[in-house]
Protein backbone atom coordinates (compact mmCIF):
# COMPACT_ATOMS: atom_id res chain seq x y z
CA UNK A 1 0.00 0.00 0.00
CA UNK A 2 2.48 2.52 0.90
CA UNK A 3 5.02 0.91 -1.76
CA UNK A 4 1.77 1.83 -4.18
CA UNK A 5 1.38 5.13 -3.12
CA UNK A 6 4.83 6.34 -3.43
CA UNK A 7 4.83 5.30 -6.76
CA UNK A 8 1.33 7.22 -8.16
CA UNK A 9 3.41 10.14 -6.33
CA UNK A 10 6.58 9.81 -7.57
CA UNK A 11 4.87 9.29 -10.84
CA UNK A 12 2.98 12.44 -10.79
CA UNK A 13 5.78 14.11 -9.47
CA UNK A 14 7.90 13.08 -12.42
CA UNK A 15 5.26 13.85 -15.39
CA UNK A 16 4.55 17.29 -13.67
CA UNK A 17 8.36 18.41 -12.39
CA UNK A 18 10.97 16.53 -13.74
CA UNK A 19 9.99 15.50 -16.94
CA UNK A 20 8.95 19.24 -17.84
CA UNK A 21 11.50 21.03 -16.42
CA UNK A 22 14.29 18.88 -18.18
CA UNK A 23 12.44 19.59 -21.53
CA UNK A 24 11.51 23.23 -20.81
CA UNK A 25 14.06 24.56 -17.99
CA UNK A 26 13.14 27.86 -19.31
CA UNK A 27 10.29 27.79 -16.88
CA UNK A 28 12.66 27.28 -13.55
CA UNK A 29 13.58 31.50 -14.85
CA UNK A 30 9.74 32.25 -14.88
CA UNK A 31 9.41 31.14 -11.02
CA UNK A 32 12.05 32.39 -9.38
CA UNK A 33 12.70 35.68 -11.57
CA UNK A 34 10.07 37.48 -8.94
CA UNK A 35 11.38 36.88 -5.87
CA UNK A 36 14.95 37.43 -6.88
CA UNK A 37 13.49 40.86 -8.18
CA UNK A 38 12.05 42.19 -4.88
CA UNK A 39 15.19 41.41 -3.43
CA UNK A 40 17.23 42.64 -5.87
CA UNK A 41 15.02 45.99 -5.26
CA UNK A 42 15.27 45.67 -1.63
CA UNK A 43 19.23 45.88 -1.84
CA UNK A 44 19.02 48.37 -3.69
CA UNK A 45 16.80 51.02 -1.87
CA UNK A 46 17.42 49.06 1.78
CA UNK A 47 21.07 48.12 1.30
CA UNK A 48 23.04 44.91 2.72
CA UNK A 49 21.18 44.94 6.00
CA UNK A 50 17.79 44.58 4.15
CA UNK A 51 19.10 41.28 2.47
CA UNK A 52 18.17 38.84 4.92
CA UNK A 53 14.27 40.35 5.18
CA UNK A 54 14.12 40.33 1.50
CA UNK A 55 15.48 36.64 1.39
CA UNK A 56 12.73 35.43 3.80
CA UNK A 57 10.24 37.27 1.75
CA UNK A 58 11.81 35.56 -1.48
CA UNK A 59 11.77 32.27 -0.06
CA UNK A 60 7.98 32.04 1.29
CA UNK A 61 6.97 34.47 -1.80
CA UNK A 62 8.32 31.81 -4.01
CA UNK A 63 6.32 28.96 -2.20
CA UNK A 64 3.33 30.75 -2.22
CA UNK A 65 3.79 31.74 -6.10
CA UNK A 66 4.51 28.19 -7.12
CA UNK A 67 1.86 26.37 -5.38
CA UNK A 68 -0.66 29.18 -6.29
CA UNK A 69 0.72 28.89 -10.10
CA UNK A 70 -0.30 25.32 -9.25
CA UNK A 71 -4.20 25.68 -9.99
CA UNK A 72 -3.45 26.25 -13.48
CA UNK A 73 -1.92 23.26 -14.20
CA UNK A 74 -4.66 21.57 -12.26
CA UNK A 75 -7.27 23.48 -14.49
CA UNK A 76 -5.42 22.66 -18.21
CA UNK A 77 -5.22 19.01 -17.00
CA UNK A 78 -8.59 19.04 -15.94
CA UNK A 79 -10.19 20.63 -19.19
CA UNK A 80 -7.96 20.63 -21.99
CA UNK A 81 -6.54 17.26 -21.87
CA UNK A 82 -9.53 15.33 -19.47
CA UNK A 83 -6.48 13.79 -17.58
CA UNK A 84 -8.55 14.28 -14.03
CA UNK A 85 -11.40 12.48 -15.69
CA UNK A 86 -8.71 9.46 -16.56
CA UNK A 87 -7.97 10.15 -12.89
CA UNK A 88 -10.96 10.07 -11.26
CA UNK A 89 -11.90 7.07 -12.68
CA UNK A 90 -9.11 4.87 -11.55
CA UNK A 91 -8.51 4.23 -7.59
CA UNK A 92 -6.02 7.11 -6.71
CA UNK A 93 -7.11 9.28 -4.28
CA UNK A 94 -7.68 13.03 -4.90
CA UNK A 95 -5.24 14.09 -2.71
CA UNK A 96 -3.02 11.75 -3.36
CA UNK A 97 -3.02 13.14 -7.01
CA UNK A 98 -2.37 16.81 -6.27
CA UNK A 99 0.31 15.93 -3.93
CA UNK A 100 2.00 14.46 -6.23
CA UNK A 101 1.33 17.40 -8.72
CA UNK A 102 2.20 19.64 -6.02
CA UNK A 103 5.46 17.81 -5.51
CA UNK A 104 6.18 18.07 -9.25
CA UNK A 105 5.75 22.02 -8.90
CA UNK A 106 7.51 22.16 -6.27
CA UNK A 107 10.61 20.47 -8.43
CA UNK A 108 11.27 24.29 -9.98
CA UNK A 109 11.36 25.96 -7.14
CA UNK A 110 14.44 23.89 -5.56
CA UNK A 111 17.07 25.97 -6.81
CA UNK A 112 15.41 29.25 -6.10
CA UNK A 113 14.60 27.70 -2.79
CA UNK A 114 17.95 27.18 -2.06
CA UNK A 115 20.19 30.12 -3.41
CA UNK A 116 17.34 32.24 -0.51
CA UNK A 117 18.27 29.35 2.11
CA UNK A 118 21.36 29.90 1.98
CA UNK A 119 21.53 33.69 2.19
CA UNK A 120 19.46 33.03 5.14
CA UNK A 121 21.85 31.08 6.79
CA UNK A 122 24.80 33.11 5.97
CA UNK A 123 23.02 36.04 7.09
CA UNK A 124 21.54 34.66 10.34
CA UNK A 125 23.90 32.38 11.33
CA UNK A 126 20.26 30.09 12.58
CA UNK A 127 21.11 26.30 13.83
CA UNK A 128 20.11 23.55 12.64
CA UNK A 129 16.73 23.47 14.71
CA UNK A 130 15.94 27.10 12.72
CA UNK A 131 16.91 25.61 9.59
CA UNK A 132 14.26 22.30 10.20
CA UNK A 133 11.69 24.90 11.51
CA UNK A 134 12.13 27.19 8.37
CA UNK A 135 11.71 23.86 6.54
CA UNK A 136 8.93 22.76 7.97
CA UNK A 137 7.01 26.09 8.08
CA UNK A 138 7.38 26.20 4.25
CA UNK A 139 6.44 22.81 3.93
CA UNK A 140 2.62 23.79 5.56
CA UNK A 141 2.48 26.87 3.35
CA UNK A 142 3.00 24.44 0.08
CA UNK A 143 0.14 22.34 1.93
CA UNK A 144 -1.91 25.34 2.12
CA UNK A 145 -1.87 27.16 -0.88
CA UNK A 146 -1.89 23.86 -3.30
CA UNK A 147 -5.15 22.64 -1.55
CA UNK A 148 -6.33 25.94 -2.13
CA UNK A 149 -5.38 25.56 -5.75
CA UNK A 150 -6.79 22.48 -5.76
CA UNK A 151 -9.91 23.70 -4.21
CA UNK A 152 -10.47 26.61 -7.31
CA UNK A 153 -9.55 24.41 -9.56
CA UNK A 154 -12.46 21.78 -9.11
CA UNK A 155 -14.52 24.67 -9.15
CA UNK A 156 -13.48 26.35 -11.95
CA UNK A 157 -15.23 25.49 -15.29
CA UNK A 158 -13.59 27.61 -18.06
CA UNK A 159 -9.73 28.16 -18.79
CA UNK A 160 -9.91 31.58 -19.47
CA UNK A 161 -11.71 32.42 -15.78
CA UNK A 162 -8.06 31.09 -14.63
CA UNK A 163 -6.01 33.66 -15.42
CA UNK A 164 -7.50 36.35 -13.33
CA UNK A 165 -8.30 33.92 -10.19
CA UNK A 166 -4.71 33.22 -10.34
CA UNK A 167 -3.33 36.89 -10.42
CA UNK A 168 -6.06 38.00 -7.66
CA UNK A 169 -4.11 34.97 -5.49
CA UNK A 170 -0.91 35.92 -6.36
CA UNK A 171 -1.72 39.28 -4.92
CA UNK A 172 -3.88 38.53 -2.19
CA UNK A 173 -1.61 35.72 -0.60
CA UNK A 174 2.07 36.81 -2.22
CA UNK A 175 2.02 40.55 -2.20
CA UNK A 176 -0.58 41.88 0.75
CA UNK A 177 0.75 39.88 3.74
CA UNK A 178 3.70 41.35 4.89
CA UNK A 179 6.38 39.07 3.84
CA UNK A 180 8.59 41.92 3.17
CA UNK A 181 7.24 44.22 5.84
CA UNK A 182 5.95 44.05 9.25
CA UNK A 183 2.26 43.98 9.97
CA UNK A 184 2.18 47.06 12.30
CA UNK A 185 2.83 49.44 9.31
CA UNK A 186 -0.84 48.18 7.78
CA UNK A 187 -3.60 50.27 8.44
CA UNK A 188 -6.34 48.98 11.20
CA UNK A 189 -8.71 47.14 8.62
CA UNK A 190 -5.84 45.97 6.27
CA UNK A 191 -4.14 44.63 9.29
CA UNK A 192 -7.19 42.68 10.24
CA UNK A 193 -7.62 41.49 6.98
CA UNK A 194 -4.23 40.38 6.73
CA UNK A 195 -4.29 38.00 9.75
CA UNK A 196 -6.72 35.69 7.92
CA UNK A 197 -4.63 35.21 5.73
CA UNK A 198 -2.29 32.09 5.94
CA UNK A 199 1.11 33.81 4.86
CA UNK A 200 0.74 36.67 7.20
CA UNK A 201 1.51 34.08 9.91
CA UNK A 202 3.88 32.32 7.45
CA UNK A 203 5.85 35.38 7.39
CA UNK A 204 5.12 35.90 11.33
CA UNK A 205 6.40 32.27 12.15
CA UNK A 206 9.53 33.16 9.70
CA UNK A 207 10.72 36.21 10.58
CA UNK A 208 10.15 34.62 14.57
CA UNK A 209 12.68 31.63 13.49
CA UNK A 210 15.11 33.74 11.92
CA UNK A 211 15.20 36.96 13.17
CA UNK A 212 13.36 37.68 16.32
CA UNK A 213 12.38 35.23 19.24
CA UNK A 214 12.54 31.51 18.18
CA UNK A 215 10.60 30.58 21.56
CA UNK A 216 7.97 33.02 21.34
CA UNK A 217 7.14 30.92 17.75
CA UNK A 218 5.06 28.99 19.37
CA UNK A 219 1.38 30.77 19.02
CA UNK A 220 2.21 31.90 15.35
CA UNK A 221 2.89 28.35 14.42
CA UNK A 222 0.06 26.83 15.99
CA UNK A 223 -2.62 29.33 14.65
CA UNK A 224 -0.85 28.22 11.32
CA UNK A 225 -1.17 24.64 12.32
CA UNK A 226 -4.58 24.97 12.87
CA UNK A 227 -4.79 27.00 9.24
CA UNK A 228 -3.94 24.42 7.70
CA UNK A 229 -5.75 21.38 9.17
CA UNK A 230 -9.02 23.90 8.30
CA UNK A 231 -8.20 24.70 4.78
CA UNK A 232 -7.48 20.80 4.75
CA UNK A 233 -10.93 19.85 5.66
CA UNK A 234 -12.72 22.98 3.89
CA UNK A 235 -10.70 21.77 0.11
CA UNK A 236 -12.00 17.97 0.82
CA UNK A 237 -15.78 19.04 1.65
CA UNK A 238 -15.93 22.22 -0.89
CA UNK A 239 -13.70 21.04 -3.89
CA UNK A 240 -15.54 19.33 -6.73
CA UNK A 241 -13.24 16.70 -7.85
CA UNK A 242 -15.69 14.56 -9.58
CA UNK A 243 -17.12 16.91 -12.23
CA UNK A 244 -20.95 18.18 -11.14
CA UNK A 245 -21.55 15.51 -8.53
CA UNK A 246 -24.86 16.87 -7.65
CA UNK B 1 -21.06 -14.25 -12.63
CA UNK B 2 -22.72 -10.62 -12.80
CA UNK B 3 -23.78 -9.23 -16.05
CA UNK B 4 -20.97 -6.15 -17.22
CA UNK B 5 -23.64 -3.65 -17.55
CA UNK B 6 -26.70 -2.59 -16.14
CA UNK B 7 -28.66 0.93 -16.19
CA UNK B 8 -32.14 0.60 -15.21
CA UNK B 9 -34.53 4.15 -15.35
CA UNK B 10 -31.30 6.33 -15.26
CA UNK B 11 -31.62 9.91 -15.00
CA UNK B 12 -29.37 12.54 -14.74
CA UNK B 13 -29.51 16.53 -15.08
CA UNK B 14 -26.96 18.97 -15.16
CA UNK B 15 -27.64 22.36 -13.22
CA UNK B 16 -25.85 25.02 -13.80
CA UNK B 17 -26.81 28.69 -12.54
CA UNK B 18 -30.40 28.10 -12.30
CA UNK B 19 -30.87 26.51 -15.84
CA UNK B 20 -31.12 22.68 -15.77
CA UNK B 21 -30.80 20.37 -18.88
CA UNK B 22 -31.77 17.04 -18.97
CA UNK B 23 -28.61 15.22 -20.50
CA UNK B 24 -30.42 11.44 -19.53
CA UNK B 25 -33.86 11.09 -19.14
CA UNK B 26 -34.61 7.43 -19.27
CA UNK B 27 -31.57 4.65 -20.13
CA UNK B 28 -33.43 1.36 -19.36
CA UNK B 29 -30.48 -1.43 -20.91
CA UNK B 30 -28.43 -4.27 -19.96
CA UNK B 31 -25.51 -5.86 -21.66
CA UNK B 32 -25.89 -9.21 -21.01
CA UNK B 33 -22.30 -10.61 -22.13
CA UNK B 34 -19.18 -9.86 -22.87
CA UNK B 35 -17.78 -8.19 -25.64
CA UNK B 36 -18.30 -5.22 -27.17
CA UNK B 37 -21.25 -3.04 -26.63
CA UNK B 38 -21.56 0.28 -28.78
CA UNK B 39 -24.03 2.82 -27.95
CA UNK B 40 -24.80 5.29 -30.52
CA UNK B 41 -26.56 8.31 -31.03
CA UNK B 42 -26.44 11.91 -31.88
CA UNK B 43 -24.45 14.98 -30.52
CA UNK B 44 -26.27 15.55 -27.24
CA UNK B 45 -27.93 12.43 -26.32
CA UNK B 46 -26.45 11.40 -23.20
CA UNK B 47 -24.23 8.68 -24.72
CA UNK B 48 -21.11 10.91 -22.72
CA UNK B 49 -22.71 11.68 -19.59
CA UNK B 50 -23.64 7.91 -19.30
CA UNK B 51 -20.00 6.67 -19.77
CA UNK B 52 -19.43 9.43 -16.95
CA UNK B 53 -22.16 7.99 -14.43
CA UNK B 54 -20.55 4.71 -15.65
CA UNK B 55 -17.15 5.46 -14.41
CA UNK B 56 -18.11 6.98 -11.33
CA UNK B 57 -17.62 10.93 -12.05
CA UNK B 58 -20.89 11.96 -11.94
CA UNK B 59 -24.14 10.75 -9.62
CA UNK B 60 -27.20 9.82 -11.00
CA UNK B 61 -30.49 11.83 -10.51
CA UNK B 62 -32.70 8.65 -10.30
CA UNK B 63 -32.08 5.20 -11.05
CA UNK B 64 -28.97 3.54 -11.38
CA UNK B 65 -25.84 1.78 -13.20
CA UNK B 66 -24.50 -1.53 -12.18
CA UNK B 67 -20.97 -2.41 -13.61
CA UNK B 68 -20.17 -6.35 -13.09
CA UNK B 69 -22.81 -5.97 -10.24
CA UNK B 70 -21.03 -3.04 -8.53
CA UNK B 71 -22.99 0.22 -8.20
CA UNK B 72 -21.78 3.23 -9.48
CA UNK B 73 -22.65 5.55 -6.05
CA UNK B 74 -22.55 2.76 -3.55
CA UNK B 75 -19.40 0.51 -4.67
CA UNK B 76 -17.28 3.63 -6.47
CA UNK B 77 -14.21 2.33 -5.08
CA UNK B 78 -14.34 -1.20 -5.75
CA UNK B 79 -15.41 -0.08 -9.48
CA UNK B 80 -12.73 1.66 -9.87
CA UNK B 81 -10.58 -0.78 -9.55
CA UNK B 82 -12.32 -2.66 -12.45
CA UNK B 83 -12.85 -0.14 -15.34
CA UNK B 84 -10.99 1.79 -17.50
CA UNK B 85 -11.66 5.52 -19.70
CA UNK B 86 -10.82 7.09 -22.64
CA UNK B 87 -12.41 10.46 -22.75
CA UNK B 88 -14.41 12.00 -25.05
CA UNK B 89 -11.76 14.73 -26.23
CA UNK B 90 -9.08 14.01 -24.23
CA UNK B 91 -5.10 14.92 -25.17
CA UNK B 92 -2.09 13.75 -24.25
CA UNK B 93 0.17 15.57 -22.37
CA UNK B 94 2.30 17.95 -24.95
CA UNK B 95 5.37 17.48 -23.24
CA UNK B 96 5.44 13.92 -22.58
CA UNK B 97 5.82 10.81 -25.54
CA UNK B 98 3.26 8.50 -25.89
CA UNK B 99 5.63 5.78 -24.16
CA UNK B 100 5.88 8.53 -21.02
CA UNK B 101 2.35 8.25 -20.76
CA UNK B 102 1.78 4.66 -20.48
CA UNK B 103 4.55 4.21 -18.20
CA UNK B 104 4.06 6.72 -15.89
CA UNK B 105 0.01 5.77 -16.15
CA UNK B 106 0.69 2.17 -14.78
CA UNK B 107 3.22 3.68 -12.04
CA UNK B 108 0.35 6.08 -11.35
CA UNK B 109 -1.54 2.91 -10.75
CA UNK B 110 0.81 1.08 -8.49
CA UNK B 111 2.65 -0.98 -10.61
CA UNK B 112 6.67 -1.24 -10.59
CA UNK B 113 8.99 0.04 -12.57
CA UNK B 114 9.27 -3.38 -14.45
CA UNK B 115 5.75 -4.14 -14.62
CA UNK B 116 4.96 -0.50 -16.16
CA UNK B 117 8.16 -0.93 -18.64
CA UNK B 118 7.17 -4.56 -19.57
CA UNK B 119 3.33 -3.16 -19.90
CA UNK B 120 4.19 0.11 -21.88
CA UNK B 121 6.02 -1.50 -24.27
CA UNK B 122 3.42 -4.57 -24.98
CA UNK B 123 0.94 -2.17 -25.61
CA UNK B 124 2.77 0.22 -27.48
CA UNK B 125 3.84 -3.14 -29.85
CA UNK B 126 -0.44 -3.99 -29.61
CA UNK B 127 -0.85 -0.64 -31.30
CA UNK B 128 1.44 -0.34 -33.72
CA UNK B 129 3.24 3.01 -31.83
CA UNK B 130 6.84 1.81 -31.75
CA UNK B 131 7.71 4.39 -34.48
CA UNK B 132 6.55 7.44 -32.24
CA UNK B 133 6.24 6.12 -28.98
CA UNK B 134 10.01 8.20 -28.08
CA UNK B 135 8.30 11.48 -29.88
CA UNK B 136 7.36 14.24 -27.67
CA UNK B 137 3.42 14.86 -28.23
CA UNK B 138 3.01 18.28 -29.34
CA UNK B 139 5.15 17.19 -32.24
CA UNK B 140 2.64 14.15 -33.08
CA UNK B 141 -0.51 13.92 -35.08
CA UNK B 142 -3.74 14.08 -33.83
CA UNK B 143 -4.33 10.54 -34.76
CA UNK B 144 -1.14 9.57 -32.80
CA UNK B 145 -2.15 11.68 -29.88
CA UNK B 146 -5.42 9.78 -29.86
CA UNK B 147 -3.71 6.64 -30.06
CA UNK B 148 -1.67 7.71 -27.00
CA UNK B 149 -5.12 8.23 -24.89
CA UNK B 150 -5.97 4.79 -26.34
CA UNK B 151 -2.56 3.05 -25.38
CA UNK B 152 -3.05 4.50 -21.25
CA UNK B 153 -6.35 3.39 -21.24
CA UNK B 154 -5.64 -0.21 -22.51
CA UNK B 155 -2.63 -0.59 -20.71
CA UNK B 156 -5.11 -0.70 -17.13
CA UNK B 157 -5.40 -4.53 -16.25
CA UNK B 158 -9.59 -3.69 -16.07
CA UNK B 159 -12.63 -5.42 -16.68
CA UNK B 160 -14.11 -3.33 -18.72
CA UNK B 161 -13.04 -0.31 -20.72
CA UNK B 162 -14.91 2.70 -21.63
CA UNK B 163 -14.32 3.99 -25.01
CA UNK B 164 -16.02 7.46 -25.27
CA UNK B 165 -15.59 8.22 -29.41
CA UNK B 166 -11.72 6.15 -29.29
CA UNK B 167 -11.04 6.67 -33.02
CA UNK B 168 -12.71 10.39 -33.53
CA UNK B 169 -10.03 12.05 -36.14
CA UNK B 170 -7.79 8.82 -37.02
CA UNK B 171 -7.11 7.86 -40.51
CA UNK B 172 -8.86 4.31 -41.47
CA UNK B 173 -5.50 2.88 -41.50
CA UNK B 174 -4.88 4.05 -37.43
CA UNK B 175 -8.41 3.37 -36.77
CA UNK B 176 -8.12 -0.39 -38.02
CA UNK B 177 -5.63 -0.80 -35.11
CA UNK B 178 -7.20 0.40 -32.86
CA UNK B 179 -10.33 -2.44 -34.15
CA UNK B 180 -7.57 -4.94 -34.00
CA UNK B 181 -6.43 -3.65 -30.51
CA UNK B 182 -10.30 -3.90 -29.24
CA UNK B 183 -10.78 -7.24 -30.98
CA UNK B 184 -7.51 -8.77 -29.29
CA UNK B 185 -9.02 -7.65 -25.72
CA UNK B 186 -12.53 -8.65 -26.62
CA UNK B 187 -10.92 -12.26 -27.62
CA UNK B 188 -9.17 -12.09 -24.53
CA UNK B 189 -12.55 -12.00 -22.38
CA UNK B 190 -12.29 -8.04 -22.24
CA UNK B 191 -15.60 -6.13 -22.19
CA UNK B 192 -15.61 -2.64 -24.31
CA UNK B 193 -18.13 -0.31 -24.20
CA UNK B 194 -17.74 1.74 -26.59
CA UNK B 195 -19.24 5.08 -28.18
CA UNK B 196 -18.98 5.92 -31.82
CA UNK B 197 -20.01 8.12 -34.22
CA UNK B 198 -18.62 5.91 -37.15
CA UNK B 199 -21.39 4.00 -38.02
CA UNK B 200 -19.41 1.20 -39.85
CA UNK B 201 -16.85 1.01 -36.53
CA UNK B 202 -19.76 0.13 -34.58
CA UNK B 203 -21.33 -2.37 -37.22
CA UNK B 204 -17.81 -3.74 -37.91
CA UNK B 205 -16.59 -4.25 -34.24
CA UNK B 206 -19.92 -4.71 -32.45
CA UNK B 207 -21.17 -7.90 -30.28
CA UNK B 208 -24.37 -5.62 -29.79
CA UNK B 209 -25.64 -1.91 -30.47
CA UNK B 210 -27.49 0.25 -28.36
CA UNK B 211 -29.08 3.38 -29.97
CA UNK B 212 -30.09 6.54 -28.01
CA UNK B 213 -31.85 9.84 -28.67
CA UNK B 214 -32.75 12.90 -26.80
CA UNK B 215 -31.62 11.12 -23.53
CA UNK B 216 -33.54 8.22 -24.24
CA UNK B 217 -32.46 4.22 -24.41
CA UNK B 218 -34.90 3.44 -27.62
CA UNK B 219 -33.21 0.15 -29.26
CA UNK B 220 -30.41 -2.63 -28.63
CA UNK B 221 -29.71 -6.04 -30.36
CA UNK B 222 -27.11 -7.20 -32.74
CA UNK B 223 -26.95 -6.03 -35.98
CA UNK B 224 -29.28 -8.49 -37.79
CA UNK B 225 -31.76 -7.90 -34.62
CA UNK B 226 -31.77 -4.08 -35.30
CA UNK B 227 -32.07 -4.82 -39.13
CA UNK B 228 -34.97 -7.09 -38.92
CA UNK B 229 -36.62 -4.94 -36.79
CA UNK B 230 -36.89 -2.52 -39.87
CA UNK B 231 -40.04 -1.73 -42.08
CA UNK B 232 -37.93 -2.16 -44.80
CA UNK B 233 -34.84 -4.75 -45.81
CA UNK B 234 -33.63 -3.67 -48.44
CA UNK B 235 -31.86 -0.38 -49.78
CA UNK B 236 -32.28 1.00 -53.36
CA UNK B 237 -29.76 3.54 -54.05
CA UNK B 238 -30.24 5.80 -57.45
CA UNK B 239 -27.88 8.42 -58.48
CA UNK B 240 -28.53 11.27 -60.41
CA UNK B 241 -31.80 12.92 -60.95
CA UNK B 242 -34.81 11.46 -60.68
CA UNK B 243 -38.62 12.17 -59.69
CA UNK B 244 -39.26 10.71 -55.95
CA UNK B 245 -43.25 9.75 -56.96
CA UNK B 246 -42.51 7.32 -59.01
CA UNK B 247 -40.64 5.23 -56.18
CA UNK B 248 -43.09 6.13 -53.22
CA UNK B 249 -45.31 3.25 -53.82
CA UNK B 250 -42.73 0.34 -52.97
CA UNK B 251 -41.65 2.33 -49.74
CA UNK B 252 -39.79 4.89 -47.98
CA UNK B 253 -37.64 7.54 -50.37
CA UNK B 254 -35.19 10.13 -49.60
CA UNK B 255 -34.81 12.03 -52.17
CA UNK B 256 -32.23 14.96 -53.13
CA UNK B 257 -30.54 16.87 -56.30
CA UNK B 258 -27.95 13.99 -57.34
CA UNK B 259 -29.83 10.86 -55.84
CA UNK B 260 -32.53 8.82 -54.46
CA UNK B 261 -32.43 6.44 -51.68
CA UNK B 262 -35.47 3.89 -51.75
CA UNK B 263 -36.36 1.34 -48.55
CA UNK B 264 -38.24 -1.42 -49.41
CA UNK B 265 -38.55 -4.85 -49.89
CA UNK B 266 -36.67 -7.50 -51.57
CA UNK B 267 -39.71 -8.49 -53.36
CA UNK B 268 -40.43 -5.06 -55.05
CA UNK B 269 -36.86 -4.34 -56.25
CA UNK B 270 -37.56 -6.71 -59.53
CA UNK B 271 -40.72 -4.25 -59.94
CA UNK B 272 -38.24 -0.97 -59.36
CA UNK B 273 -35.82 -2.10 -61.70
CA UNK B 274 -38.71 -2.44 -64.39
CA UNK B 275 -40.61 0.16 -63.61
CA UNK B 276 -37.65 2.70 -63.39
CA UNK B 277 -36.50 4.24 -66.83
CA UNK B 278 -33.27 4.81 -65.36
CA UNK B 279 -30.17 2.86 -66.04
CA UNK B 280 -29.03 0.13 -63.77
CA UNK B 281 -25.69 1.37 -63.97
CA UNK B 282 -26.62 3.87 -61.64
CA UNK B 283 -28.64 1.43 -59.30
CA UNK B 284 -27.08 0.27 -56.21
CA UNK B 285 -29.01 -2.36 -54.24
CA UNK B 286 -28.43 -3.82 -50.92
CA UNK B 287 -29.57 -5.03 -47.87
CA UNK B 288 -30.00 -1.90 -45.10
CA UNK B 289 -27.13 -0.89 -43.40
CA UNK B 290 -26.90 0.33 -39.66
CA UNK B 291 -26.70 3.33 -41.13
CA UNK B 292 -30.58 3.01 -42.40
CA UNK B 293 -31.12 1.65 -39.51
CA UNK B 294 -30.20 4.44 -37.27
CA UNK B 295 -31.76 7.12 -39.73
CA UNK B 296 -35.03 5.03 -38.81
CA UNK B 297 -34.83 5.32 -34.85
CA UNK B 298 -33.12 8.75 -34.28
CA UNK B 299 -32.94 10.46 -37.44
CA UNK B 300 -36.11 11.55 -38.93
CA UNK B 301 -34.50 14.88 -39.49
CA UNK B 302 -31.42 13.68 -40.82
CA UNK B 303 -30.96 14.84 -44.66
CA UNK B 304 -29.79 11.58 -46.75
CA UNK B 305 -26.96 12.71 -49.43
CA UNK B 306 -25.18 9.59 -51.83
CA UNK B 307 -22.64 12.15 -52.35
Amino acid sequence: MIRELYRTITSLTELNGFIPLWRRPIALVAVISTPFSFLFFIYLFGGPSKILIGAIGGILFTIVNASTMLQTDLLFYKLDLKFQQVVASTPINPLIYVFGLATGNIVFTLPGLAIFMGIIVYESHIGVLQILSVIGTLIMTWVIFSMFSFLVSTRVREMRDIWPISVMFSIIFGVVPPIYYSISVLPAPVEYFAYIVPTTWAAILLKGIVIHDFAGVALPALVFLVEMFCVLGFTSQFSDWRHNRS
Amino acid sequence: MPIPLESNSLKKIYRNKGRTTTAINNFTFSVKDKGVFSLLGRNGSGKTTFVKVSTTQLTPDDGYVRVFGKDVVNDEKELRHMISLVPQESRPFPHMTPYEHVYLFQKMNGKTREESKDRAESVIGLLGMEDFAKVECVNLSGGQKQLTMVAMALSLDAQIYFLDEPTIGLDIITRKRVWNAINKYRNAGKSIFLTTHYLDEAAILSDEIGIVSHGNFIKQGTLDELRSGLEYDTRVAIRGRTDAKDFEQYGRVYSHERSTVIFTNQENVEKILSDSSVRKERIEIGPVGLDDVFISLVGEDIEVDEN
